[in-house]
């Protein structure tokens, strides 16, 4: 159960709050008004007074667990306690959630359920207004305030939370059923008519921390998620998708999945990161049964342990007299499929002068260079030569007579090269969807559309003559 | 009178208690009543009106009564509102809600209450919609949500409604049955949870629950309720019931025969997968308050659930899934579920697809796992499960990617890990896990070093704290991190702050731990040791702020410290510029100094300071103030000058100190404690009205002398000669606020600064008062108001006053109320007058606003009462303004004048069993207010007589 939906408009809910009061008795804590509540929250959240160096109410040092659950100090009057905030530029969600139990000593948030349905909301309410692509749309995102009123009476009309906002509204024509059939799950908004379509599309992301050193072992993982747009008719219809790999793929780990999924093996969910892998792990075929809602959503998510990271990098620095002498090579394993949609290595350089001279050969793609903002940028294109390796050498003077960028990280010889790949249909576990695997329960002979592809993140190269970050700890141990 | 709703709805939310200091909720909550009513407002307008009452329903309907009122009219207007306007109709419905829960009238099952249950129970069984339109549907799910309030603010309101519910929600297949399931359950939940209170209540009573045959027990159970109610007991239902091994759930014991009980939860099971995962776990969450309340049901019958549960990504699936551990624990999970969960919370903490709010919360779910056999008892302290190996928590060591909330949150959670080993074995493992938290904190440093922004540096020292609180005793780290801050802060000597922060924390939360000393020591070492010349400004007040610290440890040398300062002030090109923060921050070093237990061996390095900066410095006020430490330093013995410099430290840093005479010569936070003006956060005295005495005539117009005539011709004449505005005069006792504080006995030299809330009265002028002392008799003072309309109004006060002490302080004082009848006035006649004249004007002034003349009006107000009483009342509230004679039988003749210049008419006579007040005046609009006032009056007469 949630009060107070602060964005701007504000919500506040005053059962709840009623509530509240005959629950916390004399240890209740009134909200305050909007403006003072929220000067209290920019200041718990660090967000005030961005002008000075140090507040003493905003940077105390002394350890209180903050996130994702705040306290606000009101002067005299108590803490209010537990605000969840969510922000994301330019905005910051939060909620009050009722505290359902004795609230002196102070419970721990594990045994509030409001607190789980208050994140579950706001993050609902963040995809809402922001999208989940990220990109800012700022008329859209006024457009979908001005919804919110008649939107919140749905989801939440007395402070009790229902469901999520959802961006698409209810128009699909809702099909009359005759009583006695089967119930229509309330996350659907509507009923599908026409053709059955079932689109799976398996997107895998690879990360990495490479530091090329002889005490340091290098480090990669993998997470894929399964996509569906399911358009079938009925009201509870059937489907099932099978995730299969290869033979001798290590097993899918840690996996997640949507809660229309309707039931589990319990040997799906098994396998998991952080046990000492087990060789005689269930290996798949992974089966997921489910009735889907109308709106794309994400059936599951994995994690994987492939053997070798698909680009294994070398990058070393010198610096020498007036210059920085730069040797790069990069390897593509040759299990990746060699037909990328785009790859590129950018090469930043922090706490220096603006670049001068760049005098940098490279044996394949080519290399884009901005002066302003010290980076290189090698674009490698669709394909590695047929050796499968590529390098750089050269050097830059940074003579310019400005600053470039900087970073508090990488000083010195501290630097990194970012790889930005993306290759269609292939995942590097080898996991698929079969189309012929994909079952509906229906009628009609649906059509079913399933793809692949290979996306990176955070793929961090580090210069291995300058000390690099610590990245992880697993290899401590 | 068109107001801009829009803005002044906005205003009233954006700051209720301002909005409604200009008026008053009651004027308001008409203002919006009115409005809602009123045809031509359009829809749109009127959904914005509703939102006061949604969300402030407590504030504007405060009493039973006006949430009675309110609702009916509110019901009222929802009859009206044609069903097209189905948002609308939503809105109200969610308005009465609240208005009835706020108001308590739904606790007391108010006639309201009962009628609106009525109203929601109807709309919920209409079943018409179904081929209807989405419209319909809507209403259909907020009723149901709003019965779902009202049960869960008033918990057994429907309890006797069980059947029915149970059988809308099986009827319903479109997407409302989830409203109704949450509603049958909470009913059903809260209606166990009152048959767990009644002593021998068993499975029969449960069986007639559920089968809607509650008659038996019904009226038993109502007497329960208003018991409970009585004492306040609402609040134990309402609290959640999942407490854990420890906490004892009440139980209903029924035997294991509960068929209907089992076969109305497996359906409400079997349906759980079509809510939403948010209904799904508030559906969960009451049936593990069920299970849990009837032992006859055993767990498992949630077990089914539990695979899909445990492989979910939502998170408030998987917490009740976790809330259900804590509650059955190993009735319902095995040892190896409990791994296979624990295992996943750590995987859910550090999962790349999750938000970081999420994971934070996965996070604390560890800390507080609900374990199958706990070792502790303790509830809210954090600690780790038993299976959590350090080997398992490695997936969650912190790094410089993660964000500061999520390293913090990692870095307590690895402290704690190597804390339980560090008591275990002394062996590698140990070692090796505080080295890496040390390496990380190595890191974070070098990332501040490097400039790194303020998230950062404040999160560093966060992570230092956290680091220190756990491990200080480690000296090999504790010491290593002192020397890097040390060269740290020579790097960025703005992080004094930070450090000086760090040092207080350690020093007050670390109890006998000496690192925070040491830290300082090593801060004084760095300083004076670094070469002088390339320090800048900036750099110096740094030091000289560090120094004064330093200044304070009892246990430090100051040697060095004296040393660097000589070597400051003598430096040519600092005493040339006499900077004067510079020259202040020196001086505040040594006025520590001067309170240093060495200072005898200080003295004279201290006093070549001084009379250095006394003689050379380049600005006067130091150099004053430098002249009057030399004068203490080599004059007073040490004893003396630390009971003279004592700033009472012993009050607390935050509180007030007292204004030695350290405040007027220390470095300036003394200086500008006692010149500013504090600002008291309560009241500290009021005004409360005193006893009017007999009300002499002020200003009003001049008396001229009767001149014959006309009594009304004579009686105008007056005003058109009038000099001043007539006035009304209230005298006020100033007393102090119950109980005083100890401060605030004795205030002197008080000044009261009065603000009008509108526009109905003349500007007010400030009131001095000399004193004000606790055991003295109360002060009265004389407010005079200049009416420009004779209106009830409110005027705030705020008052500046000097305590005893010598401080200066602001404080609020609670407003003051100008009711209606203070603006009454005896006719301004010249006292010559005889009754007989003055009847005389009475009569043409009557016949006048009988007349046609604008702004005149007459009325008549009725009420019962005996003959004694009206002479009581008249006698009360009239007397001064009577013209006829008191013992007169007929009638009574009370003119009212209401500066500036309104008049009130009243003849008054008795009719059988009823008094009529006949009345006239010459200002319509004061009719609402006469009204309001003769109600009061006439109803708190009626009792004492019948």
């Amino acid at each position: 159960m949630c009060l107070n939906i602060l964005c701007l408009p504000n919500r506040r809910f005053c059962t709840v709050e009623h509530r509240a009061k005959s629950l916390a008795g004399s240890s209740y804590v009134a909200v305050p008004e909007d403006s003072s509540f929220l000067q209290l929250l920019l200041t718990e959240l660090g967000l005030s007074g961005s002008h000075k160096s140090y507040v003493a109410a905003r940077d105390d040092c002394l350890y209180r667990p903050r996130s994702p659950a705040v306290e606000l100090r009101l002067d005299g009057k108590g803490t209010l306690w537990p605000v969840l905030a969510l922000s994301q530029a330019p905005l910051i969600l939060a909620c009050l959630p009722l505290v359902d139990i004795p609230s002196e000593p102070r419970p721990p948030l594990a045994n509030l359920l409001s607190v789980s349905q208050g994140l579950t909301f706001l993050a609902g309410l963040q995809t809402f207004l922001l999208g989940s692509a990220g990109n800012l749309d700022s008329e859209g995102l006024v457009s979908r305030m001005a919804t919110l009123p008649s939107l919140l009476l749905q989801v939440c009309p007395l402070g009790t939370l229902l469901d999520t906002p959802q961006a698409v509204t209810p128009t699909a024509p809702t099909v009359p059923t005759s009583a006695g059939a089967q119930k229509q799950p309330a996350w659907k908004t509507g009923l599908h008519r026409g053709r059955a379509t079932v689109n799976v599309a398996v997107v895998e992301t690879v990360r990495s921390m490479q530091y090329g050193s002889p005490t340091r072992q290098d480090l990669w993982d993998v997470y894929g998620t399964v996509t569906c747009k399911c358009e079938v008719e009925g009201v509870l219809p059937n489907v099932t998708v099978t995730l299969s790999l290869p033979h001798n793929g290590s097993p899918l780990q840690d996996i997640l999945v949507h809660p229309c999924v309707t039931s589990l093996d319990s040997s799906i969910l098994t396998a998991s990161s952080v046990d000492n892998a087990d060789g005689s792990a269930f290996s798949g075929p992974y089966k997921f049964p489910f009735s889907p809602p109308l709106e794309p959503f994400r059936l599951c998510s994995y994690t994987s342990q492939v053997p070798v990271p698909p680009i294994l990098g070398s990058y070393q620095l010198k610096e020498e007299e007036n210059n920085l002498r730069l040797s790069v090579s990069l390897k593509l394993h040759e299990s990746v499929k060699n037909s990328f949609e785009y790859c590129a290595a950018h090469l930043p350089f922090f706490n220096r002068n603006q670049m001068g001279v760049v005098d940098v050969k490279v044996s394949s793609g080519q290399l884009d260079v901005s002066k302003e903002k010290n980076l290189l940028v090698w674009v490698l294109g669709q394909k590695f030569p047929k050796s499968h390796e590529v390098t750089l050498d050269g050097k830059i003077t940074f003579s310019g007579s400005s600053q470039g960028p900087s970073d508090p990280l990488c000083t010195g010889l501290t630097a990194y090269i970012k790889l930005y790949l993306k290759v269609p249909d292939t995942t590097l576990s080898g996991c698929f969807v079969d189309q012929h695997s994909v079952q509906v329960y229906s009628s009609a002979k649906p059509r079913i559309i399933t793809s692949r592809e290979l996306l990176s993140k955070e793929y961090y190269i580090w210069n291995s003559t300058g000390p690099a970050p610590v990245s992880s700890g697993q290899m401590m141990i | 009178m068109a107001p801009n709703w829009t803005e002044r709805i906005s205003a009233f939310c954006r700051s209720p208690s301002g909005f409604l200091s200009g008026t008053n909720p009651e004027a308001f909550l008409s203002e919006l009543l009115r409005e809602l009513r009123d045809d031509r407002a359009s829809y749109g307008v009127k959904v914005l009106l509703l939102s006061p009452l949604c969300e402030y329903a407590g504030l504007l309907c405060a009493t039973g009564c006006a949430g009675e009122e309110t609702a009916l009219d509110l019901m009222s207007v929802f009859a009206q509102c044609p069903t097209r306007w189905a948002q609308f109709r939503c809105h109200l419905l969610v308005a009465l809600t609240g208005v009835l829960v706020c108001s308590s009238c739904a606790s007391g099952r108010s006639r309201a209450s009962l009628d609106f249950l009525d109203l929601l129970l109807q709309i919920a069984q209409d079943a018409g919609d179904l081929h209807g339109d989405g419209a319909q549907r809507c209403l259909r799910a907020t009723a149901c949500d709003c019965l779902r309030e009202m049960e869960a603010s008033c918990p057994g309101l429907l309890s006797q409604r069980l059947e029915l519910l149970a059988g809308l929600r099986q009827q319903e297949s479109c997407r409302l049955h989830q409203a109704y399931v949450g509603l049958q359950v909470l009913v059903l939940r809260n209606a166990v949870y009152q048959l767990t209170q009644e002593a021998g209540a068993g499975a029969a009573h449960l069986k007639a629950l559920l089968g809607g045959n509650t008659s038996a027990w019904e009226a038993e159970q109502e007497a329960e309720q208003e018991a409970s109610q009585a004492d306040g007991g609402d609040s134990a239902v309402q609290s959640s019931l999942v407490l854990g091994p420890m906490g004892r759930v009440p139980s209903l014991h029924t035997g294991p025969d509960c068929k209907e009980l089992r076969s109305v939860l497996s359906s409400l099971l079997e349906e759980s997968y079509l809510l939403t995962p948010l209904c799904q776990a508030a559906l969960f969450h009451r049936l593990i308050e069920l299970v849990a309340m009837v032992p006859g049901i055993p767990p498992s019958i949630l077990r089914a659930q539990l695979l899909r549960l445990l492989g979910t990504n939502e998170v408030c699936l998987l917490h009740v899934t976790l809330l259900m551990k804590c509650a059955f624990t190993d009735s319902l999970f095995s040892a190896e579920d409990e791994a296979f969960l624990l295992k996943r919370l750590v995987v859910l903490s550090q999962h790349p697809l999750l938000s970081a709010p999420d994971k934070l919360f996965y996070m604390d779910c560890i800390l507080h796992f609900p374990e199958n056999r706990p070792i502790g008892c303790g509830d809210s302290d954090e600690a780790l499960p038993v299976l959590l190996t350090p080997q398992l928590a490695s997936a969650l060591l912190p790094t410089v990617f993660n964000d500061s909330a999520t390293l913090l949150a990692r870095l307590n959670l690895q402290a704690l890990v190597y804390l339980e080993e560090e008591g275990e074995e002394e062996g590698e493992e140990e070692g090796r896990g505080l080295a890496y938290i040390y390496e990380h904190l190595t890191a974070l440093l070098h990332i501040v070093e490097g400039g790194g922004s303020r998230d950062i540096v404040v999160t560093f020292f966060r992570a230092a704290y956290l680091f220190l609180s756990y491990f200080h005793r480690v000296e090999q780290y504790s010491a290593l991190l002192s020397q890097q801050l040390c060269r740290l802060y020579l790097l960025h000597t703005q992080l004094a702050p930070n450090i000086l922060n760090l040092v207080q924390q350690t020093l007050h939360s670390l109890a006998g731990c000496s690192w925070a000393v040491g830290l300082l020591r090593g801060l004084q070492g760095a300083i004076t040791e670094a070469p002088l010349d390339q320090l800048t400004l900036p750099d110096l007040s740094c030091h000289l702020r560090v120094l004064a610290r330093v200044a304070e440890e009892a246990k430090i040398s100051q040697r060095s410290s004296l040393g660097f300062l000589s070597a400051v002030v003598t430096r040519s090109s600092l005493r040339a510029s006499g900077d004067w923060r510079l020259g202040n921050g020196v001086l505040g070093v040594c006025r520590r100094l001067l309170l240093h237990p060495s200072l005898d061996s200080l003295l004279i390095p201290l006093a070549d300071i001084l009379l250095h900066l006394a003689c050379n410095y380049g600005d006067t006020d130091i150099q004053d103030h430098a002249r009057l430490y030399y004068a203490l330093l080599t004059t007073v013995s040490w004893e003396k000058l630390s009971a003279v410099l004592a700033q009472s430290a012993a009050e607390g840093g935050g509180q007030v100190k007292r204004p030695t005479l350290s405040g007027v010569m220390a470095e300036s936070e003394g200086l500008v404690h006692t010149l500013s003006v504090h600002r008291a956060e309560t009241a500290v005295f009021q005004l409360s009205e005193a006893r009017p005495q007999p009300q002499p005539q002020t200003g009003g117009p001049p008396l001229a002398q009767d001149e014959g005539g006309g009594a009304l011709e004579a009686y105008r004449a007056q005003f058109r000669e009038a000099g001043s505005a007539p006035q009304i005069t209230l005298q006020y006792r100033l007393t102090h606020t119950e109980p005083p504080h100890p401060r605030f006995e004795q205030l002197f030299s008080i000044r009261l600064h009065f603000s009008l809330t509108d526009q109905n009265y003349e500007q007010l002028q400030d009131v001095s008062v000399p004193c004000l002392f606790t055991q003295r008799p109360a002060p009265v003072l004389r407010l005079t108001l200049t009416p420009r309309q004779p209106y009830p109004t409110t005027i705030h006060v705020s008052a500046v006053f000097t305590s005893s002490d010598g401080l200066t302080w602001h404080a609020p004082v609670p407003d003051i109320h100008v009711s209606f009848q203070h603006t009454f006035l005896p006719l301004p006649v010249p006292p010559a007058w005889s009754r007989a004249r003055r009847e005389e004007l009475f009569q043409e002034l009557w016949e006048e606003m009988c007349g046609e003349a604008s702004g005149c009006a007459v009325s008549l107000f009725c009420c019962q009462l005996g003959g004694a009483a009206l002479k009581a009342l008249l006698q009360e509230h009239f007397l001064p303004f009577l013209l006829s004679h008191p013992s007169q039988e007929d009638g009574f003749w009370v003119l009212l004048f209401l500066p500036p210049r309104s008049h009130l008419l009243l003849k008054i006579s008795c009719e059988e069993d009823a008094v009529q007040f006949n009345m006239a005046t010459d200002n319509w609009q004061l009719l609402p207010h006469i009204n309001a006032y003769l109600l009061r009056i006439t109803c708190a007469q009626d009792l004492p007589v019948t």
